[in-house]
């Protein structure tokens, strides 16, 4: 219980540090886009007539016509108030375009981590059992084909097969079949949304978006997460505690999975946490191929046309996510080894 | 057993039948909707607001209803919008004084809006008003048919309104019919106006307020938007409501992804598929393929006159005889277009006053090594020629035929791919000497082109021409009443074109409307986008 409250204790403070960061990545990001080329107010005035006049209605409508100490002024104001500005694209709030596409990019992320989690542990700990034998060599084939091929194209192929050619996967358009009605939102998450609604068709429809997206991305992260398990592994089994937890006779899926493997986690679990952070904000061609409607293609979409409020407002969610993730790779790094709380 | 096991059996012959019966009900309905896919998105539900998307433009079509809109034709047996034919839409006649100065509508005493209440005149002047006077898009459009000011509409009677021009402008009424003057029901969007929005903008961007055939059900912006129909219009050239019951517009960014989906059935209808996709689709024939050349719009080369050194008539004339024309179109386009190129005027003089016209230049590197001398650079000289991302599946191939061929005459070309807004600040700015750009008119008249595209210091001035001779023209020939003299003027500004070369004609590229073999009833529309009312499901 005291190793819990230390933790939080820890927590805490870390988040707190990493304030000053959020601030730095704030402004760093409203500055970059301003000294970017290309004026936001000219390209979305690009109806056949838009003339001098229109370029200046919108210049005054997202605010720059003022100077940028003010504005910047203005902005943080406004994020401190909880308003991260309006996009032009999509004439919404920033916010509220957020809030809806983010549970969205969680969703594939998490889904396709655990993917990959779940199959890179267990290839990782085989080939360390056998070095060099045949299913070493498997495993690293299949982790250096899933890295070779870049996400759209293992998408586009999964697509083809499975949509196309066989007609097994729904059509690949977003998160769910756009003739099914959707669960009232409580989470934000399909998934748990539908379960929650007691919809198990609806969940079961969820579920088969989900996969071909998931497992597009989960090919593309097998590979780190194999390659660190397998290093850290080969390290634990021939560490002197197997070799004495084997010569005292433990059977060996005690000694592999209690010992072994619990000493070789911790590497493992960095590398998820820096591997979800990177696939939250690097999915983007994921979801372009499946229509997913996520954070990362409205950012790239919100880049491509200067669309400056978007843009601020997805790098500061990024930030802040990967504070999260960080806080909590600390906190699961406190469980797996307790030895770490007391520092 | 024998009682349990028959009525095990019939619980499942009811089964069956249960599930049967619910398939069908699901293929109805699905028969009864039109499921549309693009790249694009809808990013508003008024399409005057600035920012809005092509696709925000084809919604309000069907949301709300002009006073008049455009009849179709058919043109090499395929139905495109006919600018000449104007037919009355919310107005049930129209009629324009002999002078050409007063336009009086008769509203249809039948029409409502989708709360229920008519439309009167009142709305319409409210609405029109409202266009002229609110900073947003409509303003700009409306002013290039004289309308300019909220005293030109007059209501005489609840179901009349009267229209009056300072001058007789020709695209004053074709203007009534474009995407931007709506009718709004008045009531409604007052009730939203506020101090600072006395026009209801901001209510209107996420509401609809019209007496459109479909009204919203679900709008999320940048994803889909799902519309049912308003039973009660009829304002369709049958005079019965639009087709469809439902109709959804779903984004979908990858293109081979729209392929699939319409091949597969899942969608009925997309108009942005590259034209490999395209043509491979036409090629296994099990879909309806309709290309029409988007004759209202124009892809160019084009060159800053004046920056040097293409502010030398020379220069341009020696690029546009070193353009590989027929390998472009090929390699851009899959020749999916009508081209602009490799046409023979008799006389050296232009064979009409339309515009755009076939150009009399082709591939000729002696020519262009000629004029190359004249104007001085024998030995050529270096640019950069730039294209935007957007349309880097067409510009890219074409960017690296233009580096190849001008190399041969010693022009040197760096190739820039710009992101799209960078791209078009630096256009507004002028400061691209050497790039390839697309027009785009909804009221294709020449004197429009020619007046919009080729005049002032302004963004659309591609080229940056600054000619009098060329400007006088095209606005003498805005008000010109006499259909030979308005032709006679045509010719003199399509030869002024080229004997400057400002830029360079490519090509048209075709609009390729890949649909189910069940749909009909597509017209290429004046906005480029499918005008959902008008299919049908055979």
């Amino acid at each position: 219980m005291a190793a819990f409250g230390a933790t939080v204790i820890r927590a805490g403070r870390r988040f707190l540090s990493s304030l000053p960061a959020l601030f730095g990545v704030l402004v760093f990001t409203f500055l970059l886009m301003r000294v970017l080329p290309g004026d936001p107010a000219v390209f979305f005035a690009s109806g056949p007539n838009a003339g001098k006049e229109e370029i200046e209605v919108i210049r005054k409508q997202m605010g720059l016509n003022k100077p940028v100490p003010e504005q910047l002024m203005l902005y943080l104001y406004d994020v401190g108030s909880g308003n991260l500005g309006r996009s032009m694209m999509t004439g919404q709030l920033v916010t509220k375009d957020l809030r809806e596409r983010l549970p969205a990019s969680l969703e594939l992320t998490l889904t396709a981590l655990l993917i990959a989690l779940v199959s890179a542990v267990p290839l990782g700990v085989l080939a360390a059992l056998r070095p060099g034998s045949i299913i070493d060599h498997g495993v690293r084939f299949f982790c250096a084909l899933g890295v070779c091929v870049p996400t759209f194209v293992s998408g586009l192929l999964l697509i083809y097969v499975f949509y196309y050619l066989l007609g097994l996967a729904p059509d690949p358009t977003g998160r769910v079949d756009i003739f099914a009605s959707l669960p009232p939102r409580r989470t934000g998450f399909l998934l748990i949304d539908f379960l929650l609604a007691g919809d198990f068709d609806g969940w079961w429809a969820a579920f088969r978006q989900l996969i071909l997206p998931a497992l597009s991305m989960a090919l593309f992260v097998v590979a780190p997460l194999a390659r660190i398990t397998r290093a850290s592994m080969l390290v634990s089994l021939g560490s002197d505690f197997v070799r004495t937890a084997r010569s005292v006779g433990l059977p060996w899926w005690r000694v592999v999975v209690t010992y072994a493997l619990r000493n070789a986690i911790l590497p493992v679990i960095t590398i998820a946490g820096i591997v979800f952070s990177t696939m939250l904000g690097a999915n983007v061609l994921v979801e372009k191929v499946f229509s997913w409607p996520g954070v990362a293609s409205y950012a790239l979409d919100a880049l491509l046309s200067s669309d400056y409020a978007p843009v601020q407002g997805f790098v500061l969610l990024m930030a802040t996510v990967f504070v999260i993730v960080n806080l909590l790779v600390d906190i699961l790094y406190g469980i797996a080894d307790p030895r770490v709380t007391i520092g | 057993m024998g009682v349990t096991g028959s009525r095990r059996l019939l619980s499942a012959v009811a089964f069956v039948a249960f599930s049967l019966a619910a398939g069908s009900v699901q293929a109805q309905t699905r028969a009864e909707t039109l499921r549309y896919v693009t790249g694009a998105s809808v990013n508003t539900l008024e399409p005057n607001v600035p920012g809005s998307t092509r696709e925000a433009f084809a919604v309000s079509l069907s949301t709300y209803d002009r006073l008049v809109s455009f009849g179709r034709k058919q043109l090499n047996g395929k139905w495109v919008f006919d600018l000449s034919k104007i037919t009355g839409e919310l107005a049930e006649s129209y009629e324009v004084s002999p002078d050409g100065l007063k336009m009086t509508f008769r509203l249809r005493k039948d029409a409502k809006f989708q709360d229920g209440t008519p439309v009167t005149a009142d709305d319409v002047k409210w609405s029109l008003d409202r266009v002229v006077t609110a900073p947003i898009l409509g303003k700009a459009q409306l002013l290039t048919g004289s309308l300019t000011s909220a005293d030109q509409f007059k209501v005489v009677d609840p179901l009349t309104i009267e229209v009056t021009l300072p001058k007789p402008d020709k695209l004053a009424l074709p203007n009534l019919a474009t995407v931007y003057p709506i009718i709004i029901n008045s009531k409604v969007a007052k009730s939203h106006a506020t101090a600072e929005d006395p026009w209801a903008t901001a209510w209107l961007k996420e509401n609809t307020a019209g007496s459109g055939a479909y009204r919203i059900e679900t709008f999320k912006p940048g994803e889909q938007v799902i519309m049912v129909r308003n039973e009660a219009w009829n304002r369709g050239t049958t005079d019965k409501s639009a087709s469809f019951k439902r109709v959804i517009v779903q984004s979908v960014p990858e293109p081979a992804t729209r392929a699939n989906l319409v091949e597969r059935g899942d969608a009925d209808i997309v108009v942005d598929l590259q034209a490999s996709d395209v043509q491979s689709l036409e090629a296994k024939a099990k879909l309806k393929v309709i290309s029409t050349p988007q004759y209202n719009s124009v892809t160019f080369v084009s060159m800053n006159n004046q920056i040097p050194p293409f502010d030398n008539v020379n220069v341009r004339r020696a690029v546009a005889f070193a353009l590989p024309y027929d390998d472009m179109f090929k390699a851009a386009l899959f020749g999916r277009g009508s081209p602009l190129f490799g046409a023979t005027w008799a006389d050296a003089k232009p064979s009409s006053g339309a515009y755009p016209i076939p150009q009399p230049v082709k591939l000729d590197l002696d020519k262009a090594r000629e004029y190359l001398k004249a104007a001085g650079m024998p030995d050529g000289f270096s640019t950069t020629f730039s294209f935007n991302v957007g349309q880097a599946s067409t510009a890219e191939p074409m960017a690296a035929l233009v580096k190849e061929s001008l190399a041969k005459i010693g022009i040197k070309v760096d190739i820039q791919k710009l992101p799209d807004a960078q791209m078009s600040t630096q256009i507004n700015e002028k400061k691209l000497p050497f790039f390839t750009e697309g027009i785009v008119a909804w009221l294709p008249s020449p004197d429009y082109f020619y007046r919009n595209f080729y005049t002032g210091n302004q963004r659309w001035n591609y080229s940056s021409i600054n000619n009098a001779e060329l400007m006088e023209i095209a606005q003498k020939a805005r008000f010109e009443p006499d259909a030979a003299k308005y032709e006679e003027d045509g010719r003199k500004l399509n030869a002024i074109h080229f004997t400057e070369m400002p830029q360079i004609p490519l090509w048209q590229p075709s609009q390729d409307a890949v649909m189910a073999a069940s749909v009909e009833g597509y017209t290429y529309q004046f906005h480029r986008q499918v005008d959902y009312r008008d299919l049908n499901r055979k």
